[in-house]
């Protein structure tokens, strides 16, 4: 009993702080004047505007979604099926921009290719126009989209190649070469995988706004934003909000009928993949690897370092945030335990399907986390924002709340994925010699949990710190975190500092990332030495 | 002689999985290695197949060297061999046709000896219906013709199986048994099976290779194997 309320209480806390938000948000664009009415969305599709907006994000999306995936599965494979030598350093290159927040990237190419930029600086005023004019507009913004969401093609490509059984491929290396062999058998078979990465990658491109909007191409996600914070008309940023909102719903829904009855079941096998021999290609492939990392990850990084390469630039990049960095760290933190703590039972309930809504509580959750922070941060405005909940809304509770809705799936499915681990048996045993349900917890679930359990805490605090979205609609005066003061500062600040502050940025991100990288060593080191 | 292997060896994190292993196997011979999990057996079947190669020694099919001191000459797809594997290995995105199929248009077998190729093995096998069918839609002894279908239809030199009737209830592995005979009869194919099931080896061996630690215990035929055996375990009681 004790075991079904704590599960039910995780259910109904996403509910109240994702959910309701969302569905408030919906119910209020529904009224005007007190009156049910569609005039909001009336206004907003007479406008032609609106419609450019949405046929540029289905276009940016839809291109990001094709280069990722035509670069991205290659990269995979090269990664994880080859003898590519420093593949290791490869793929954690490639995972870079990942973790940094995209519009940071999208400011180490401005100072490269804008006007006034390194490239106008070493080649010349026509050709930093040149570089300019791509930069800012339908081709910049999808190259940063592309280096940014590449990753998540590459680390699903991984993950599915690991999970295929290396028999399917030996079959068919007794007659076929390698290019053939993973053109007919390994492809096709991870192709459900590479669905979802696409899906993903084009749900994340048409929720993002803070790339678009710092490269000048108008995409809806903006819209909403713009209509909220520069019109404050919170009747037409709902508006704008919604239809984001239901492409995302349809686009899922497609997802659990169309893509999960296409899933194939490959057996887990406890082989090593098999490793395919580059041969005489490998030089090549080096090189074109290593030029794709140099372009992707450390030219932006490079050009950022460079540009702030001064001690005054930093001196006054702290100075001017330091109450920012305190701020993001700290509340990184804490919506990285609140998810974890909240990611461990809903996570507990999907794996073990502890009731009959396991599933309904997982949609909910990977609904929230595909919809783009601002729409989630106009919902938790539009249901917390009243004299009577006022105490959550001028504080920290609205920013934490908007990244419990945002990335609870996160820490649901890392936990989910642990408890499928630990053998149900281990839970049994216990419970049959009379432990209860915290007895449990504490003692058997816990335990074996902690690996997964850091690296929920670790992903969470990531996409916490990094968020743009959510924190930019919803953070009280003097709330600010270090992502919200860069796009803030950007405008009017020296460019050296706003480089030392991307900086500062991209150290506090990587520094519990090492930390983990240490403390998980040390685990395995520890069990190893146990077995 | 269609397989000579001489003094191969393999060792993986400098335990020994195969030791000094020397046989021949001639044209039409049906030899079984029977050996407990973990002697390498399977090591040394995938080492014949290419998928694993042998640190030292040599290996020869059909009179080409395939493999010599751990460098690979010839690639696993251009040995001549079919496998038959423990779980099968059937694609799940190819359909029965398309599963047959594949080798054959790889090797560019023309359309038409294609088809006729693939009719004739799922003829002998007795799956001519199940043509358009995948294979999670088809049985487990079914999918066991079909596996076996796969490797045939390309015509090998040798067929290597790894312990393929492993999963199955004990009558369909005995009728299975006498599919596997009558298939090789038929096609007059050279067969290196890999077992641990003393039954299964007796049943389907013209010679058996006993295998344990690594290395070759005993090689004859049935009869002597028996023996052999009988004797070790009235000595191990």
């Amino acid at each position: 009993m004790t075991k079904k309320i704590t599960l039910w209480i995780a259910v109904l806390l996403l509910i109240v702080i994702g959910l309701a938000p969302v569905l408030s948000m919906f119910i209020k664009s529904l009224f005007v004047d007190g009156a049910l009415s569609l005039k909001n969305y009336q206004l907003l599709f007479q406008a032609k505007r609106e419609w450019i907006l949405l046929s540029n994000s289905f276009t940016l999306a839809g291109a990001t979604t094709l280069i990722t995936i035509l670069l991205g599965v290659p990269l995979g494979i090269l990664f994880s099926k080859t003898d590519l030598p420093l593949k290791k350093l490869f793929t954690i290159l490639f995972v870079i921009p990942l973790i940094i927040p995209p519009y940071i990237l999208a400011l180490a190419w401005f100072y490269l290719c804008g006007r006034s930029g390194v490239v106008a600086t070493v080649f010349g005023e026509k050709i930093g126009i040149f570089t300019s004019h791509f930069l800012f507009g339908f081709p910049g913004t999808l190259f940063v989209m592309v280096s940014t969401l590449l990753p998540i093609v590459i680390i699903m490509t991984m993950t599915y190649l690991r999970m295929v059984n290396p028999r399917l491929e030996e079959a068919a290396k007794l007659s076929a070469r390698w290019p053939l062999v993973l053109k007919s058998v390994t492809i096709p078979v991870i192709k459900p995988g590479i669905f979802l990465a696409g899906l993903i990658v084009f749900i994340l491109t048409l929720g993002e706004f803070g790339v678009p909007s710092s490269l000048r191409f108008d995409v809806f996600a903006v819209e909403s934003f713009i209509q909220f914070s520069a019109f404050y008309n919170f009747n037409a940023a709902t508006a704008a909000a919604i239809p984001l909102g239901v492409i995302t719903l349809i686009i899922l829904m497609g997802e659990r009928i169309f893509l999960r009855k296409k899933t194939i079941q490959f057996r887990l096998a406890r082989e090593a993949m098999t490793i395919i021999p580059l041969g005489k290609t490998k030089q090549f492939f080096f090189i074109a690897v290593i030029t794709l990392a140099f372009i992707l990850t450390a030219l932006p990084i490079g050009i950022l370092l460079i540009k702030s390469f001064s001690l005054p630039a930093y001196n006054e990049a702290f100075t001017r945030s330091i109450d920012s960095i305190i701020r993001s760290l700290l509340y990184a933190s804490i919506g990285a335990t609140c998810l974890v703590a909240l990611g461990f039972f809903l996570g507990y309930l999907l794996e073990r399907k502890a009731f009959r809504f396991s599933y309904a509580a997982d949609s909910i959750a990977i609904f929230l986390f595909a919809l783009p922070g601002t729409v989630i941060g106009i919902g938790l405005i539009s249901l917390w924002n009243t004299q009577a909940t006022n105490f959550i809304y001028a504080s920290i509770a609205i920013i934490l709340f908007g990244y419990i809705a945002q990335y609870t799936a996160l820490g649901e499915r890392i936990m989910a994925a642990t408890f499928s681990q630990i053998p149900h048996s281990m839970e049994e045993a216990a419970q049959s010699v009379g432990a209860g349900w915290f007895r449990r917890l504490f003692y058997i679930l816990i335990p074996f949990a902690k690996r997964g359990i850091i690296a929920a805490w670790l992903v969470g605090f990531i996409f916490c710190l990094r968020d743009l979205g959510i924190t930019m609609m919803v953070y009280p005066p003097a709330h600010d975190t270090l992502p919200v003061r860069i796009f803030t500062l950007m405008a009017n600040s020296p460019e050296e500092v706003i480089a030392a502050l991307c900086m500062i940025m991209i150290v506090i991100t990587f520094l519990p990332l090492s930390m983990l990288a240490l403390v998980l060593k040390y685990m395995g080191s520890k069990d190893d030495s146990k077995n | 002689m269609i397989v000579k292997i001489d003094n191969v060896s393999k060792s993986y994190n400098k335990t020994s999985i195969i030791n000094s292993i020397s046989l021949t196997i001639d044209k039409g011979e049906r030899v079984v290695i029977l050996g407990p999990s973990g002697c390498g057996k399977t090591t040394f079947l995938r080492m014949v197949a290419g998928f694993i190669h042998p640190d030292k020694g040599r290996i020869a099919i059909d009179g080409f060297t395939v493999v010599n001191n751990g460098k690979c000459l010839i690639e696993p797809e251009n040995r001549q061999v079919g496998m038959v594997f423990q779980d099968l290995a059937l694609w799940p995105h190819m359909n029965v046709y398309e599963n047959l199929a594949f080798g054959l248009k790889a090797k560019k077998v023309p359309k038409i000896e294609r088809e006729k190729r693939i009719g004739t093995i799922l003829e002998k096998v007795q799956m001519v219906h199940f043509k358009n069918t995948f294979p999670g839609n088809l049985s487990g002894g079914q999918q066991q013709r079909i596996a076996l279908a796969r490797a045939l239809v390309m015509q090998p030199k040798i067929l290597l199986m790894d312990e393929p009737l492993s999963n199955l209830d004990i009558d369909l592995n005995l009728l299975l048994r006498k599919e596997i005979l009558r298939l090789q009869e038929e096609l007059a194919i050279t067969m290196l099976y890999v077992t641990h099931d003393r039954d299964e080896a007796f049943s389907l061996a013209t010679r058996i290779v006993v295998m344990g630690g690594g290395e070759i215990q005993k090689t004859g035929t049935v009869k002597e194997v028996s023996e052999y055996l009988s004797k070790l375990s009235r000595e191990c009681s």
